[in-house]
């Protein structure tokens, strides 16, 4: 047990921020979101770096994973997760890029569809790899944070996994959720914390105030319970219950703290010029992702408790 | 990073779980329904820490020198851990092994090292802590329990409140104001006071969490040798401090609360409500609140283990605790409607012991307001 990074994985986060650094954050995301852009160039930068290959070539789950929560806190527009975490845990490395990731029982926009190659679809207990052509997703409209497309209508040719990888795709899916939900709320909470620092009214700087300090306090110690529950549980392999658990805990702090960032930021959060709708809006979108809190919660139950068919 | 445990700490846990099976006697979960300071459990105490002492499991994480083990934080940690998820069967004297003794270790004179550590690490001795008074609550400086010197000994007058264990203890972990002159952190003395000493008056304040559950200690001219001072005179608040710190986190309530809420469901299956999806959902929530309790605890416990200096992280596994237990507390309560209400029931016994969550070792707005500072960086005023 050891939760001090050894030399290899501060090298890669060091290098994986670099890279961010150089290609990410939230101007990117704000000048690609006016015309739902997808940031191939930084998916392409990950790649050739190595990154997205990180849980099957030489580190693991885990280092992938702190690439996913890396990304999300940098306001990446690329889907590192489903590339970096989610096909590798299915043993299907090599799909083709941008991946999206879609649940057949939801009928709403899917992330990153309408750029997508391939659609990694969860229907039932199997998991299926479909090719995707440039228009068979339409865009859909959305201010929560991605660039959205509609599931195609037409059928799609597509590669099935054995039975039962549907439930292994849920898995690796709940656990990039809540990484990707802890470095998004990592990116609001920065923003937040700095406002609330810089900000005076009453003669004081707001972020003095008590009322003030405990609810920012309450989102910190959210927050750091999804990074280590999600850590571990990628660390581990996304078992069952500790996937279910980070996903769980992860979608209630995701509105927490959305209520409260944005309730602290007053009216210069709602708009686009400041930067805590890149992070606040993709909360909504995380945290309704595989049936919200209620499906998380109930996925726990029954795989600690034996609770009785729980709907995934 | 990595998140392994140790083969050797597993084997500890298989082998410690095996001994608990056989030491915890048939009507143990009713004998520890009150609490780690009620008269059973603090009775059974003796017993049980003697015999985990044989096994050098009560200090396995204390240096050999003071009867220790050397062993890692991390192995006194999965100890405190199951312990208190069977309802911490060392009784109050989980306190003796997670801070009194570090802290005299620290602190203590040859003397005090050579009476009290061997006493802690064979399992045969209970201690209190007089801390809180009437007037220093959350605001721990502003006590004003007096001990003036005269000759070789200090008098000591004022009043302690809310202390738990105090009925059974042999010693109290006293803080006192030794500077008449002082205020706040300076000025303070820490005293280790055989509770048999002339002049202590202890008195139950009935409360709803239980029997015996909290007291008030009158001090009335009670005559302390300078020699039962431990630590410099006037910076106890040094002593007090580096004692905390291992305090904050030193009871895993949150492995109770985990425990319990492992035994709510069963209960809850033998009702048929378990096929509920709302039940579902309750329990779902409690339990990651229960896991994200027990990771960040596992952080704090990695950092001691790296010997890193004490830090903000303290206190976030501290609140997340707290909102563990309460959260299955409520539950508790929830599942069983109206039937919680009757005294003695497994709901009523869980809710009851968790209400003191936010409230004891600190409140959960003093953890927050050093949350807000120290990890976020926001500005006292």
């Amino acid at each position: 047990m050891d939760f001090e990074p050894d030399a290899e994985q501060t090298e890669i986060q060091q290098a994986i921020d670099a890279l961010l650094e150089r290609h990410a954050g939230p101007a990117r995301a704000i000048q690609l979101a006016a015309h739902a852009g997808y940031d191939q160039p930084l998916e392409d930068a990950l790649h050739e770096a190595g990154f997205l290959g990180l849980a099957t070539a030489g580190a693991g789950p885990l280092e992938a994973g702190l690439l996913v929560e890396s990304a999300a806190r940098a306001g990446a527009v690329a889907s590192v997760a489903a590339a970096a975490l989610v096909a590798p845990g299915l043993e299907w490395a090599s799909l083709p890029r941008p991946i999206a990731l879609a649940d057949a029982s939801e009928a709403g926009p899917v992330r990153f569809a309408a750029h997508a190659r391939t659609l990694l679809l969860r229907d039932g207990d199997q998991a299926l790899a479909m090719r995707l052509a440039e228009g068979d997703a339409a865009p859909v409209r959305s201010e929560y944070g991605y660039p959205m497309g509609a599931l195609p209508t037409r059928s799609l040719d597509g590669e099935p996994l054995a039975a039962g990888s549907g439930a292994t795709l849920l898995r690796w899916w709940r656990v990039a959720l809540a990484l990707e939900i802890a470095g998004t709320c990592d990116g609001a909470l920065a923003i937040t914390t700095a406002y609330l620092k810089d900000r005076r009214q009453f003669g004081r700087a707001i972020g003095s105030f008590q009322a003030v300090q405990h609810r920012l306090a309450e989102c910190a110690i959210a927050i750091e319970g999804v990074r280590w529950l999600a850590r571990e549980a990628a660390y581990h392999g996304a078992p069952d219950e500790a996937a279910a658990v980070s996903a769980a805990e992860a979608a209630r702090v995701a509105q927490l703290v959305f209520a409260e960032t944005h309730q602290l930021s007053g009216a210069i959060g709602y708009t686009r010029e400041h930067d805590l709708h890149v992070f606040s809006m993709r909360l909504q979108t995380l945290r309704l992702e595989l049936g919200g809190v209620g499906a998380h919660r109930r996925a726990v139950a029954t795989s600690r408790f034996g609770a009785g068919a729980a709907r995934g | 990073m990595e998140f392994d445990l140790h083969e050797d700490d597993a084997a500890f846990r298989r082998d410690l779980e095996a001994f608990l099976h056989e030491a915890l006697p048939e009507d143990w979960e009713a004998r520890s329904a009150d609490g780690p300071g009620s008269e059973a459990q603090a009775a059974f105490s003796r017993e049980f820490c003697a015999r985990l002492a044989e096994r050098g499991w009560l200090t396995p994480h204390w240096p050999r020198e003071h009867g220790g083990g050397d062993a890692s934080a991390w192995r006194h940690a999965l100890l405190g851990e199951l312990l208190w998820s069977v309802g911490e069967p060392r009784g109050p004297q989980y306190m003796n092994v997670n801070w009194i003794g570090p802290a005299i270790m620290q602190y203590g004179s040859e003397e005090q090292k050579a009476l009290h550590l061997p006493r802690i690490s064979a399992g045969d001795v209970l201690w209190c802590q007089g801390f809180s008074e009437p007037e220093a609550g959350s605001d721990l400086v502003a006590l004003r329990t007096l001990a003036l010197r005269d000759g070789d000994d200090y008098v000591v007058n004022g009043t302690k409140i809310w202390t738990s264990y105090v009925n059974h203890a042999d010693y109290c972990f006293l803080l006192v104001r030794s500077d008449p002159e002082s205020t706040r952190h300076r000025g303070i003395s820490v005293l280790l006071v055989p509770m048999d000493t002339p002049g202590i008056e202890v008195r139950e304040i009935p409360s709803v969490v239980g029997e015996r559950y909290f007291h008030e200690v009158f001090l009335r001219d009670v005559r302390v040798p300078v020699s039962c001072r431990l630590g410099p005179e006037h910076e106890g608040w040094g002593v007090v401090s580096y004692a905390l710190q291992y305090e904050r986190v030193g009871a895993a309530r949150y492995a109770r609360a985990a425990r319990t809420l492992d035994a709510l469901a069963e209960r809850a299956r033998s009702r048929g409500q378990l096929g509920d999806p709302t039940v579902q959902e309750k329990l779902g929530e409690a339990r990651a609140q229960c896991e994200a309790a027990r990771v960040l605890t596992w952080r704090v416990i990695d950092q001691r283990a790296h010997d890193l200096p004490p830090s903000a992280d303290t206190n976030v596994a501290r609140v997340a605790g707290t909102r563990a237990e309460q959260a299955v507390a409520r539950l508790a309560l929830e599942l069983f409607g109206t039937e919680a209400l009757s005294h003695g029931s497994f709901a009523d016994s869980q809710f009851r012991l968790a209400m003191t969550a936010g409230v004891a070792v600190g409140a959960t707005e003093v953890q927050l307001n050093l949350v807000a500072q120290r990890f976020l960086g926001l500005p006292r005023e």
